[in-house]
């Protein structure tokens, strides 16, 4: 359970999100869209603890996030939390298999066989087995992409946090990771997607995020005055 | 920590030649600072060395002949140069000095055998302190009227090797003689240098075509001084010169400074480029990292965002900071060492082919000094962009990477 509390974020003078309410459900798929430059990353940063808000909460599980130690919030983002990002965000000095395992890595152990049979078994699920030894140059956009979903799943985590997962790769690309990510949705795991391809809208809720304020999609014509208003803006998926 | 070390592996592999660079800045300045360390301390104990086997912590000379008893001393020209011999007993009485002898330095003809500049100096084989415990280290007797002591260079164009010489008969001026022992070199005069007894010195003069007046026993050429326990010798000269000043007062100081005096040029030289070249490698390999960060930002980011703690990041930059000078610091030892054993004919000649090779702790002692010097380079380069990195919120090093 994700719950974000009258959130708020500035740049310098120019304001971002406000007063941002916002529940979401394990195991819900929820996408968030809206216009270019309207905060979307931002909001996905201060939800996955890679950026502190100025005013307001996010609680995982109960859990204050923004509360927690430094290295406590690693460990959060290490073992809860899983992102994939809207650029290409293999490590290329590294194996395909030794980027998937990275975040094992990162949770100061060393990948024991387990590891590398759940990894080989996520190279498989998102369709790119036996690449395991090649490096991410090697790989077209659509499979690293692929790669880093599976990187993000290493930890079984149960929430994944994808900012425009599929924004610069083709069409026919884009539907398959789409289902890819409904998939991984089937199995139980919490996805919170920034997309602009509303045609997979249907998939969960969506939401867009327009003047710093957060409106349900079909809502999104509708005045933000009007919603903030009437007080708590809240959608339980 | 394993895993650490295979993301700076893998990292260092990436940019090979900027790694190599770094590692080139910094084994420029630690093999230049290991070189250094090691000749300068070879010559204080080469100096030290010197002091003891010359003998006397003070050598009056007469201050109008100061050039030529200088070059006899140093360098063990042959010349003559006098004062009378009562001189001593003023000296012997000067605050400060414990015991002094004299020495008389005659000019030999270089006819009388290979050698073109020999020395020859009588000296007084009960009374003298400075060559005597040398040459009584090694004949159980005091010199006889007809032997010679000879210095450690005049040797070989004298009499060949030095396992042949001693007991050797020749001819020297005109009389027969026999090389009683040869003298350790002291890179000073003394190696260049045939030491009689005394009294033949002043014999000999009788009758030479060099000497149309023939030098008296009150003439004397030098005093050596022992100083008493606890007095500085400049104290004692600077008193002498004083109370004295027909005597120039040269101390043991003085004169082994200037043999050393080349080498110890290129030490100070040496210490400067180090203490350069470690200026510049620091700006290098803070530079470099500093670049190597910001191309790495996003990557570094992710990796946050990935859980690595923030002293992870830091670890991994210092952790990169310190391969590099650690290899650069090894290198640089090794690099210094080879310098030092190819180089150690030359080192040695310019130094009175006399230079003491620090001993094995010393020379442990420089590596390791070395490879300090070189890991505080590499964490002093490495630190300011590991701290600015750490310090970067995760979003922040993603957005600003490119
Ligand atoms: N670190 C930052 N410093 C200054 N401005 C920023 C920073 N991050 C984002 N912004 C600005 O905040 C706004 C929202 O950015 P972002 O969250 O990336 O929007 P979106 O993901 O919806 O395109 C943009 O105008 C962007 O330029
Ligand atoms: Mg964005």
């Amino acid at each position: 359970m994700i719950q974000v509390e009258a959130l708020s974020k500035d740049y310098k003078s120019v304001r971002v999100l406000q007063g941002i309410n916002w529940a979401i459900e394990d195991g819900a798929f929820v996408i968030v869209t809206g216009r270019s430059g309207g905060g979307k990353t931002t909001l996905l940063s201060i939800v996955g603890g890679l950026t502190r808000p100025d005013a307001g909460r996010v609680l995982i599980d109960d859990t204050d996030i923004w509360q927690l130690s430094e290295p406590d919030l690693a460990a959060l983002r290490n073992e809860k939390l899983g992102f994939v990002f809207q650029f290409p965000s293999l490590i290329p000095t590294l194996s395909v298999l030794d980027n998937v395992l990275l975040p094992i890595a990162f949770g100061d152990k060393s990948p024991n066989l387990e590891d590398l049979k759940f990894a080989t078994s996520l190279l498989e699920m998102v369709g790119i087995s036996g690449k395991d030894g090649q490096y991410p140059a090697q790989l077209s956009g659509g499979q690293q992409r692929r790669a880093a979903i599976a990187r993000a799943m290493i930890k079984r985590p149960a929430i994944i946090l994808a900012d425009e997962p599929t924004g610069d790769l083709d069409e026919k690309t884009e539907a398959e990771i789409m289902d890819l990510f409904q998939s991984i949705n089937g199995q139980g795991t919490t996805i919170v997607m920034v997309t602009h391809a509303l045609d997979y809208a249907k998939i969960g809720k969506t939401y867009t995020l327009k003047d710093s304020h957060l409106f349900p999609y079909e809502d999104s014509e509708a005045s933000p005055r009007d919603l903030t208003r009437g007080g708590e803006l809240r959608h339980d998926a | 920590m394993r895993q650490i070390f295979y993301l700076v592996r893998q990292n260092l592999k990436r940019k090979p030649f900027r790694a190599w660079m770094m590692i080139g800045g910094i084994v420029l300045a630690c093999a230049t600072l290991f070189v250094a360390a090691i000749l300068s301390r070879g010559i204080q104990s080469t100096l030290q060395t010197a002091r003891e086997r010359l003998g006397a912590d003070i050598v009056v000379v007469p201050a109008d002949a100061r050039e030529e008893a200088l070059s006899a001393l140093i360098s063990g020209s042959p010349t003559s140069f006098f004062m009378p011999s009562s001189l001593e007993e003023k000296v012997r009485t000067a605050p400060g000095v414990q015991q002094t002898c004299s020495q008389v330095y005659l000019r030999s003809l270089d006819a009388a055998c290979c050698v073109a500049q020999v020395a020859l100096v009588g000296y007084d084989p009960v009374r003298d302190f400075t060559i005597n415990p040398w040459v009584l280290q090694k004949t159980s007797e005091p010199l006889q009227a007809n032997q010679l002591v000879v210095g450690a260079k005049v040797i070989s164009a004298l009499v060949g090797t030095p396992a042949k010489a001693i007991g050797q008969r020749l001819m020297f001026m005109g009389k027969p003689f026999s090389v009683a022992t040869i003298l350790e070199p002291t890179g000073l005069g003394t190696d260049y240098t045939v030491f009689l007894h005394m009294d033949m010195a002043y014999q000999m003069t009788q009758g030479s075509p060099l000497y149309p007046v023939p030098v008296k026993k009150d003439q004397i050429s030098t005093i050596l001084i022992k100083v008493a326990d606890g007095m500085a010798p400049e104290t004692v000269a600077a008193n002498i010169e004083k109370n004295i000043p027909e005597l120039k007062a040269l101390t043991s100081n003085q004169l082994t400074r200037s043999f050393s005096r080349q080498l110890q040029d290129l030490v100070d030289v040496l210490f400067v480029a180090g203490g350069l070249f470690s200026l510049l490698a620091l700006v290098l390999v803070g530079n470099l990292f500093a670049l190597s960060v910001r191309q790495r930002m996003r990557e570094l980011g992710l990796f946050r965002a990935m859980g690595a703690r923030r002293s992870v990041i830091f670890q991994l930059i210092i952790l990169e900071a310190l391969c590099i000078a650690g290899a650069g610091g090894l290198l640089g030892v090794l690099i210094g060492f080879s310098v030092i054993w190819f180089g150690k004919d030359i080192i040695t000649e310019m130094i009175g082919n006399m230079y003491m090779w620090p001993g094995n702790p010393y020379f442990l002692k420089a590596v390791l000094l070395t490879m300090a010097a070189a890991l505080v380079t590499g964490i002093l380069g490495g630190l300011y962009p590991a701290c600015r990195i750490s310090s970067l919120e995760p979003y922040e090093a993603i957005r600003k990477g490119e």
